[in-house]
C-alpha cells in the first residue's frame, strides 16, 4: 500500500514538473471598458495571446465605475482579485489609501523594461502615491464635443475647415444652441444628463476654464469658488431648462440621440470615437460627423482629463508570483507598446514613442482634439476623488437632480461640499 | 433525563447547534466587537469605544437612510396589507379551476427572483420604449424617467415590490377568509343584514387577526429592504431611495469601512428585534384566541 | 333582488378578471418581447404577438454568457440548501419535540428569538468568517450562511408533537433504534409536509440574491440570479436578450410553482403559521 502511494506521488511530481515545463503562465486580467473602447481592447487582447505562446491572457469585462471598484477592492481585500487590471489613475490615491493596489518596485519595473522616460512626468507621477509606483499608465482620455456637419451647416455654424466655429463664450454658445432649435433641430446638444459621472466631466472642465480648484489645501469649493461653482451648474442645468438638452438621459440613450442624426452636439468621451467610426464605415451614420476640443466657455480652453492605467492589485493572503508578475508587466509593456492601436479607441497613448508616431499625429479624429493635452485639467489627487470616488457619488446624488431641475443648484453644490468636506476631515 | 437519552438527543440537535453557534452566534458576537474598532472589512482594527456610535448619531446619510426605509415601510405595508385584502375577496368569490387561474396571476409573481422582477420592470417602464410610459405620459404630460427622478423612484419601488409580493399576502388572507364560518353570514343575512354591513360587522373584525399577522410580517420585511433598491436605483437620485441596508453594504463593501458597517448592521438590528418582539406578541395573543 | 346581486356579482367577476389580466401583464409582456427581434422591440406600439418569431435573444445568452455555469451554480447550491435545511431541522425539531434532555427548553427559546434576527444585518461578519475559511468565491461559502431557517424547525415541532406518543415507544418496546422511528414513522407521516418545506426552501434559495451577490466576485462563481444582472452589454439595444436571460433564471422556480401550486401554498400557510 505504502509503496503504490509513493509510486503515485512520485508520478505526480514528475507530471507536475514536466507540464510546469511547458505550461503557460496564466493572467487572470479585469477590466471595464464596455464602451466602443472594448471592442478594440478585446482585439488587443486577442493579438497578445496570439503573439505570445508562453502566456494566456483570460480576460474578464465587469460592469464600468462603482460596480467595478467595489468588485477589486473586495476581491483584493480577500486575496481573490486578478493578476492585472484597468485602474483610472483619477482614483489611485483613494485605491492606495484602501489598500488595494500592489505596489510596483523600481526593480520589478526596470527588469521588465519599463521606462518613465518614455511617458510625460506628471503622467507617471500620477500613478505614484508618497513616491512610490502602483500603476503603468495606458492612455489620457478626455470628453471631445462630437458633432454633426450636416446640422452645423444649416444653421451656418460649421467653418470652411469643417470645423465647429462661433460656440466660444457662454452668449454664443446658447445663442448656438437656441439656433440649432431654431431651425428645427430636435436636440441641440445631448449630454448623458442622467449619469453623474459625465456631468463631473463638463462641470470640472468649465471649473477648468475659470481657473477655480475643487479642492485647494484640503477645502472643497472654498470660499468664492462656491459661487462660481453654483453659476456653473446653473448654466449646465439652463441647458435642459431651456429645452437644449433633454432631462434624465441615459448613457447609451445619449448617444442614440446623436447617432440617429437627432442631436447636433454631443459631448462625450474619446472612448466613444470607435462607435461613430464604425458606424460610419459601415454606412450606418447618414451624416458627416468630427470631434474637437470642448469649446472654451470661460477664459480659456480647459477639458477634464483621466488616465487608464495598468495596476496590479494587492490580494491579501494570496501575494503574485515572481513568475506571474513578470508576465504581468510583460503584458503592460506589450500593451504599451502596441498603444497606437489603442489610439484607434480614440485615447491619446500615454507611451510617447506611440504618442510621437507620425501615424498618430495624422490619425483622425484624435488629431483634430489631440491638443487638448496640452490644456487637461485632471482631478484633484485626492482619497475623495476619481471614479466611483465621493465625488463621482455626490455628482450623481446633487448634481444629476440639479441639472434636471429637480434640485437647487445652490443646494446641490452646498450639499456636495458638506459632505465632501466632512469626509476629509 | 438519562444520559442515552441526553446523548441520543445530542446526536440529533448537534449538527443544528454547530451551525447555529458557527453561522448565527459567533457572527453576532463579532458583529458587536467590530462596532467598537475601526477595522475595514478584512483585517483587525484598533478599539474606538463608543466613537462609530456617536458618528452615527451624527450621520446625515444615515437618518437619511433610515428615514427613507420608514417612507418604504409606510409606501408599502398598509397598501400591500389592503390590495392582498380586497384581491382575496374578489378571488374567493370564485370557485374552481377558474378560481386557480385568476389566483395563478395574481401569485405568480411571488415566487420569481428579484433580478428578473426588476428586469420585467424596468423594460416597461423603460423611458423610451416602456409600454407603461403611455399611462404616465397621460398624467404627465411626457415620458417620465421614473428611477431617475426623486420624487417618483421610491413609490415606484415600492409599486413594484407590491405586485412583486403580494401574492403571499392574498394567500393568507385567503385561508383566514375561508375559516369564517357560512353560519355567520347565514345569521345575519336572516337578520336582514345586507352584504356590507356583512362585511363590516362580520368579515372585518373575523379576519383581523390574519391582518394583523400580514401587517407584522409586511412591517419586518420591508424593513429589510435592498435587492430592489440595488438593482433599480443604488440608492440615488439625490439619495431619494438610500435604505438602511444598502447603506451597510456601502460602509462595508465600498468604503471598505468594516467596523462602522458593524455598527449601522446593529441599528437596524434592534430596530427590528423590537419590531419582531411586537409581532411575537401579536401572534401569540393570536394564538390564544 | 336576487336579480340585482346577480348583475353585481357578475360586474364584480368582470372586474376580478381584468384585474388579473392586468396583474399578469408584465410577465406576459416580458415573455413575449424576448420571442421578437431586437428592431422590433423597439418600435413603437403594442406588439401583443411578434410579428417576427425569433430566439436569437435565448441562443445569444446561451452562447455568449455564462449562464451554464450560472445555473450549475444554482441548482448546486439551492439543492444543497434544501436538503440541509431540512436535515438539519427535522432532526432538531424531532428531538425537540421527542426528546426529554437537558437544555431544551434553552434550545427552543434559542430558535424562537433566533426568528426574529435579519440575515442582512450579519452580512458583514458572515462575509469575513467565510474569508477566514477561505470560502469566498466557493459554493460552500454560498450555501453556508443559508442554513439557519427556524421555521422550518418550528413547523416540524408542531407537526411532530401532534403525532401521539404511543407510537414512539411502542416502537421503542419493539427494539427500534431511535433513527429508526424518526425515519420511519415521524418524517414517513409527514412526508406531505417535507416537501412542501423543500420547495419553498429551495425557492428561497434559488431566489435568494443579496448573500450570492455578495459572496462571489468572480462571474463563473455566480447564481443564474446573480449573473442575470451582468448580462449587461454597452453595445446597442439588447432588451429581449436581457429578458431571455431573466425568463430563463424564473423557468425552475415558475415550473415548482405551477406543477406543485398546491404543496407551495401549503408550505407558505406553514411559514406564516397558519396549519394549511
Amino acid at each position: 500500500m505504502r509503496g503504490l502511494m509513493t509510486k503515485a506521488l512520485a508520478t505526480a511530481a514528475l507530471l507536475a514538473l514536466t507540464m510546469g515545463a511547458q505550461a503557460k503562465e496564466t493572467v487572470v486580467w479585469w477590466d471595464f471598458l464596455g464602451g466602443g473602447d472594448g471592442v478594440r481592447m478585446k482585439q488587443l487582447l486577442e493579438k497578445f495571446n496570439k503573439e505570445n505562446p508562453d502566456i494566456e491572457i483570460q480576460a474578464t469585462t465587469l460592469e464600468w465605475g462603482v460596480p467595478f471598484y467595489t468588485k477589486v477592492q473586495t476581491s483584493a481585500a480577500v486575496g481573490e482579485g486578478p493578476d492585472v487590471m484597468t485602474y483610472h489613475l483619477s482614483r489611485l490615491p483613494l485605491g492606495v489609501s484602501t489598500g488595494t493596489l500592489r505596489e510596483i518596485t523600481p526593480d520589478e519595473l526596470k527588469a521588465a523594461g519599463i521606462d518613465a522616460k518614455n511617458f510625460t512626468p506628471a503622467n507617471w507621477e500620477a500613478a505614484q502615491v508618497d513616491g512610490k509606483q502602483y500603476a503603468v499608465p495606458f492612455d489620457i482620455h478626455s470628453v471631445v464635443l462630437y458633432y454633426n456637419k450636416d446640422l452645423l451647416n444649416k444653421s451656418g455654424l460649421l467653418g470652411d475647415d469643417g470645423l465647429p466655429k462661433g460656440l466660444d463664450g457662454v452668449e454664443n454658445f446658447n445663442a448656438a444652441l437656441k439656433k440649432l432649435k431654431a431651425d428645427g433641430v430636435e436636440v441641440p446638444l445631448s449630454t448623458h444628463t442622467a449619469a453623474g459621472d459625465s456631468q463631473w466631466r463638463i462641470f470640472y472642465s468649465l471649473l477648468g476654464q475659470q481657473d477655480v480648484p475643487f479642492l485647494k489645501d484640503g477645502k472643497v469649493l472654498d470660499g468664492g469658488d462656491e459661487q462660481k461653482a453654483v453659476d456653473t451648474l446653473k448654466e449646465m442645468a439652463s441647458w435642459v431648462a431651456d429645452g437644449y438638452t433633454p432631462a434624465n438621459v441615459e448613457y447609451p440613450a445619449s448617444i442614440a440621440l446623436f447617432t440617429s442624426g437627432k442631436a447636433a452636439m454631443h459631448i462625450n468621451g474619446v472612448w466613444e470615437v470607435p462607435t461613430f467610426t464604425d458606424l460610419a464605415k459601415d454606412g450606418k451614420l447618414g451624416f458627416e460627423w468630427g470631434a474637437v476640443r470642448i469649446p472654451v466657455l470661460y477664459n480659456h480652453p480647459a477639458t477634464w482629463a483621466d488616465s487608464h492605467s495598468f495596476a496590479v492589485p494587492n490580494n491579501k493572503g494570496k501575494e503574485i508570483s515572481p513568475e506571474k508578475l513578470k508576465a504581468v508587466l510583460t503584458v503592460i509593456d506589450w500593451m504599451n507598446k502596441n498603444s497606437l492601436f489603442w489610439a484607434t479607441a480614440g485615447h491619446l497613448p500615454a507611451y510617447l514613442p506611440a504618442r510621437d508616431s507620425e501615424e498618430f499625429k495624422t490619425m483622425q479624429p484624435n488629431a483634430t482634439y489631440a491638443v487638448l493635452a496640452d490644456t487637461a485639467v485632471f482631478d484633484p489627487s485626492s482619497t475623495i476623488a476619481g471614479v466611483a470616488s465621493p465625488i463621482y457619488e455626490g455628482m450623481q446624488n446633487y448634481f444629476v437632480p440639479a441639472v434636471n431641475g429637480q434640485l437647487d443648484p445652490e443646494e446641490a453644490v452646498k450639499s456636495l461640499k458638506d459632505e465632501l468636506q466632512g469626509l476629509i476631515e | 433525563m438519562d444520559r442515552k437519552q441526553n446523548l441520543t438527543a445530542l446526536l440529533f440537535t448537534g449538527p443544528f447547534i454547530v451551525a447555529y453557534l458557527v453561522i448565527f452566534i459567533y457572527p453576532t458576537i463579532q458583529l458587536v466587537h467590530l462596532s467598537f474598532t475601526d477595522a475595514p472589512l478584512i483585517g483587525p482594527g484598533a478599539w474606538i469605544g463608543f466613537k462609530n456610535y456617536i458618528r452615527l448619531w451624527n450621520d446625515g446619510q444615515m437618518w437619511k437612510s433610515t428615514f427613507n426605509t420608514f417612507y418604504f415601510v409606510l409606501l408599502t405595508v398598509i397598501p400591500t396589507t389592503i390590495i392582498g385584502l380586497a384581491l382575496a375577496l374578489m378571488v374567493n368569490r370564485l370557485s374552481g379551476w377558474f378560481q386557480s387561474i385568476i389566483l395563478a396571476c395574481f401569485f405568480l409573481p411571488y415566487i420569481l427572483p428579484v433580478s428578473v422582477v426588476i428586469l420585467i420592470w424596468q423594460w416597461v417602464l423603460d423611458t423610451q420604449f416602456g409600454i407603461a410610459q403611455p399611462i404616465i405620459s397621460y398624467f404627465t404630460g411626457k415620458p417620465v424617467a421614473v428611477f431617475r427622478d426623486r420624487y417618483w423612484a421610491m413609490p415606484m419601488v415600492a409599486f413594484i415590490t407590491i405586485w412583486w409580493t403580494n401574492g403571499f399576502n392574498l394567500l393568507l388572507f385567503i385561508a383566514g377568509l375561508r375559516n369564517i364560518s357560512q353560519d355567520y353570514y347565514d345569521a345575519a343575512a336572516l337578520d336582514g343584514a345586507g352584504r356590507f354591513k356583512q362585511f363590516v360587522y362580520i368579515t372585518l373584525p373575523l379576519i383581523w387577526p390574519v391582518t394583523a399577522l400580514v401587517l407584522t410580517i409586511q412591517l419586518i420585511l420591508q424593513l429589510k429592504i435592498f435587492d430592489q433598491v440595488y438593482l433599480l436605483t443604488q440608492g440615488g437620485p439625490a439619495n431619494a431611495t438610500y435604505v438602511m441596508v444598502q447603506y451597510i453594504y456601502k460602509q462595508a463593501f465600498q468604503l471598505n469601512k468594516g467596523g462602522y458597517a458593524a455598527t449601522v448592521s446593529l441599528a437596524l438590528f434592534a430596530l427590528i428585534v423590537v419590531l419582531s418582539v411586537l409581532q411575537y406578541q401579536v401572534l401569540r395573543s393570536r394564538g390564544q384566541k | 333582488m336576487i336579480r340585482r346581486l346577480n348583475i353585481a356579482g357578475g360586474l364584480i367577476s368582470v372586474f376580478t378578471v381584468l384585474c388579473a389580466v392586468v396583474w399578469a401583464f408584465p410577465l406576459y409582456w416580458a415573455a413575449v418581447t424576448t420571442l421578437k427581434p431586437e428592431d422590433e422591440v423597439v418600435q413603437s406600439g403594442f406588439g401583443l404577438i411578434p410579428r417576427i418569431w425569433t430566439i436569437a435573444g435565448y441562443a445569444f445568452v446561451l452562447l455568449n454568457t455564462n449562464i451554464a455555469r450560472w445555473y450549475m451554480n444554482s441548482i448546486i447550491t439551492s439543492v444543497s440548501v434544501t436538503v440541509l435545511v431540512l436535515v438539519l431541522s427535522a432532526s432538531c425539531g424531532y428531538a425537540i419535540s421527542q426528546l426529554r434532555f437537558t437544555g431544551r427548553t434553552v434550545l427552543w427559546l434559542a430558535i424562537l428569538a433566533s426568528f426574529m434576527v435579519p440575515t442582512q444585518t450579519l452580512i458583514v461578519t458572515h462575509f469575513v468568517l467565510m474569508n477566514d475559511f477561505g470560502l469566498i468565491n466557493t459554493l460552500a461559502g454560498v450555501v453556508l450562511p443559508q442554513l439557519i431557517v427556524p421555521v422550518t424547525i418550528i413547523v416540524y415541532k408542531q407537526f411532530f408533537d401532534s403525532i401521539p406518543k404511543d407510537y414512539r415507544e411502542v416502537a421503542l418496546i419493539d427494539g427500534a433504534k431511535e433513527y429508526q422511528i424518526f425515519w420511519h414513522v415521524f418524517i414517513r407521516m409527514n412526508w406531505g409536509i417535507t416537501t412542501a418545506l423543500a420547495i419553498i426552501t429551495f425557492i428561497g434559495a434559488w431566489n435568494n440574491f443579496m448573500w450570492p451577490f455578495i459572496a462571489v466576485t468572480q462571474q463563473a462563481k455566480m447564481n443564474v440570479t446573480v449573473g442575470i444582472t451582468q448580462v449587461d452589454d454597452a453595445f446597442g439595444l439588447a432588451y429581449a436578450r436581457n429578458l431571455s436571460g431573466a425568463v430563463l433564471a424564473a423557468l425552475p422556480v415558475a415550473l415548482a410553482y405551477l406543477i406543485f401550486q398546491r404543496r407551495v401554498t401549503q408550505a407558505i400557510m406553514l411559514s406564516a403559521g397558519i396549519k394549511g
